[in-house]
């Protein structure tokens, strides 16, 4: 028994002095013979290990650099929410330029600095004053429209009334002067924010949802041209001499920062030309519509002639008389309508007489009403 | 030990190994724990001395192979702890928490203390500094890892009953 396990012992120290032995004869290998042991290893029963070591690495690495690369992402989604507002502003400076471009003279770009208080949906801080030209009720605008007028000047700044002010009218027409009236603010709602109501417009006068309102430069104030805004809807009122449309504004307030002021001189030289690509466009529109109108009218028509042209054809083929013209009569295209001559008869008694196309003193274009302020001199 | 307690013996040596290779790089403390030391020790009081210098060796040469430069150094290491543990293990083979991270301090200290002498990288004041501050931290630590890990392994590393 006990030579057994001095046998045991000795085994086992024998099997430790060669581990060790053989220890020592690695830890003396030189590098040249060091590396390729190590790296045969790595490469073969290591390899698992190995690929287990680095992407536990690989994910320390991730843990650690996760809040800077969300500081990163973070630099990065402000930096690029800046670029979409910088984006917009560019847009708004260029259009900006391209009015200024149009208007060549006699205008004031100023700064929009809305203020904070109840009011300041109404009303706008502008950057310039009477040292720059301003004088009180000049028009501001911006490059999609109508924005306000100006309501006190200062030497260096100026306070303007913007359109939803409930003081603020400006008499506007439709671009071929079939309409008038006069817009106003609209109030939507407690929280629905502002449009603009086009009121007085005379019965007879119907405008389409879509068509464009511009000013009517009646007044004095604003010029002719400039837009207004684009009808919604008709509202039902209690006048029953005039229609009420709902317009959508040509210019949130809310994003008017840069704007110009017209002076008086511009003004009273009118604004031709500057908007009229917008009163173009508004009329091409309204004809494409129509001439596409007309346009299947005609091959509706063409369509049934050429069925008819058929039918008849074949009913000769067959001896029978060809189809009777009631059949077709609805879609048959009429001839033009033969304009009579004018009556030449002037002595037409005062009862039989055709009425006359009245004015109706209500549907007179009217004037801007803006309140002149006593004491205070145009 | 029967086949039965062999395999979940080898199946909780080969959880260290892997552990070592994947929790103490994700974690990557200054004084980490050794999982490599923990297996040895766990492996070697259930063999004889010359198969745990064995295993020590083969150990050694694993965790060598990954740093070239002290290739043997972990083997001559290794092999002394898993050779003195498995001679001591009538000491240390207790069912003592306290002893056994004692066991499992001392395995990883006297570990270190060969390593970095057998390695001959670290000298004077640093060498000092590794021995007396980080090698105790993190020996340590690794005493703390293991009696966590026998109490949560007890099951596979328990004797099963007869």
């Amino acid at each position: 028994m006990a030579r057994a396990i001095r046998s045991n012992t000795r085994l086992d120290l024998i099997i430790l002095s060669v581990c060790i032995v053989l220890s020592l004869a690695a830890r003396a290998l030189p590098n040249t013979m060091r590396d390729p042991v190590a790296t045969g290893m790595r490469r073969t029963f290591l390899a698992p290990l190995v690929l287990l070591q680095e992407r536990a690495e690989r994910g320390r690495q991730s843990l650690l650099s996760a809040d800077a690369k969300q500081t990163y992402l973070d630099s990065l989604s402000l930096g690029s929410m800046k670029a979409e507002s910088l984006e917009s502003e560019n847009d708004r400076l260029r259009k900006l330029m391209g009015l200024g471009s149009r208007l060549r003279w006699g205008f004031i770009p100023v700064e929009a600095l809305h203020g904070r208080g109840v009011r300041d949906e109404t009303t706008v801080i502008l950057s310039a004053g009477t040292r720059a030209g301003v004088t009180r009720l000049s028009p501001v605008i911006a490059p999609e429209g109508l924005v306000g007028v100006v309501d006190q000047v200062d030497p260096t700044m100026s306070h303007a009334m913007l359109w939803t002010h409930p003081d603020f009218r400006v008499s506007a027409m439709s671009p071929d002067g079939s309409a008038y009236g006069i817009a106003q603010a609209h109030l939507t709602g407690a929280t629905g924010g502002y449009l603009l109501e086009l009121r007085g417009v005379p019965f007879r006068s119907a405008l389409k949802p879509g068509a464009l309102i511009i000013s009517s430069g009646w007044g004095g104030v604003w010029p002719r041209g400039i837009p207004v805004g684009t009808v919604l809807e008709e509202i039902k009122t209690t006048e029953g001499w005039a229609r009420t449309y709902l317009l959508r504004p040509a210019v949130n307030p809310a994003d008017v920062y840069s704007v110009m002021i017209l002076r008086r001189d511009r003004v009273a030289k009118g604004l031709d030309g500057v908007w009229q690509n917008l009163a173009q466009v508004d009329a091409t529109a309204q004809k494409i519509v129509v001439s596409g109108d007309s346009a299947a009218r005609s091959a509706a028509l063409a369509e049934a002639a050429a069925r008819k042209a058929v039918l008849d054809s074949a009913a000769r083929a067959n001896g029978a008389p060809p189809v009777a013209p009631d059949s077709t009569r609805a879609v048959t295209p009429r001839p033009p309508p033969v304009r009579r001559a004018p009556v030449a008869d002037t002595n037409v008694r005062r009862d039989t007489a055709p009425r006359r196309d009245t004015t109706r003193r209500d549907s007179v274009p009217a004037r801007d009403t803006i309140p002149i302020r006593p004491g205070v001199t145009r | 030990m029967n086949v039965g307690g062999a395999i979940r013996a080898i199946i909780s040596f080969l959880i260290f190994v892997v552990l070592h290779y994947t929790l103490r790089p994700l974690l990557g403390w200054r004084a980490p724990m050794d999982f490599l030391v923990l297996a040895l020790l766990l492996a070697s009081v259930r063999v004889r001395p010359a198969t745990a210098a064995v295993i020590g060796f083969i150990l050694g040469l694993i965790s060598d192979s990954l740093a070239p430069d002290a290739l043997g150094a972990g083997a001559i290491a290794m092999t002394v702890v898993g050779f003195g543990a498995s001679y001591l293990k009538a000491v240390f083979f207790a069912d003592n928490l306290v002893l056994n991270a004692f066991f499992f301090f001392l395995g990883k200290w006297v570990f270190d203390i060969l390593y970095f002498i057998g390695e001959q990288r670290v000298h004077g004041v640093e060498l000092v500094q590794q021995l007396l501050l980080w090698s105790p931290l993190s020996a340590a630590v690794t005493a703390a890892v293991g009696v966590l890990l026998l109490f949560i392994m007890r099951p596979l590393l328990e004797p099963s009953p007869a």
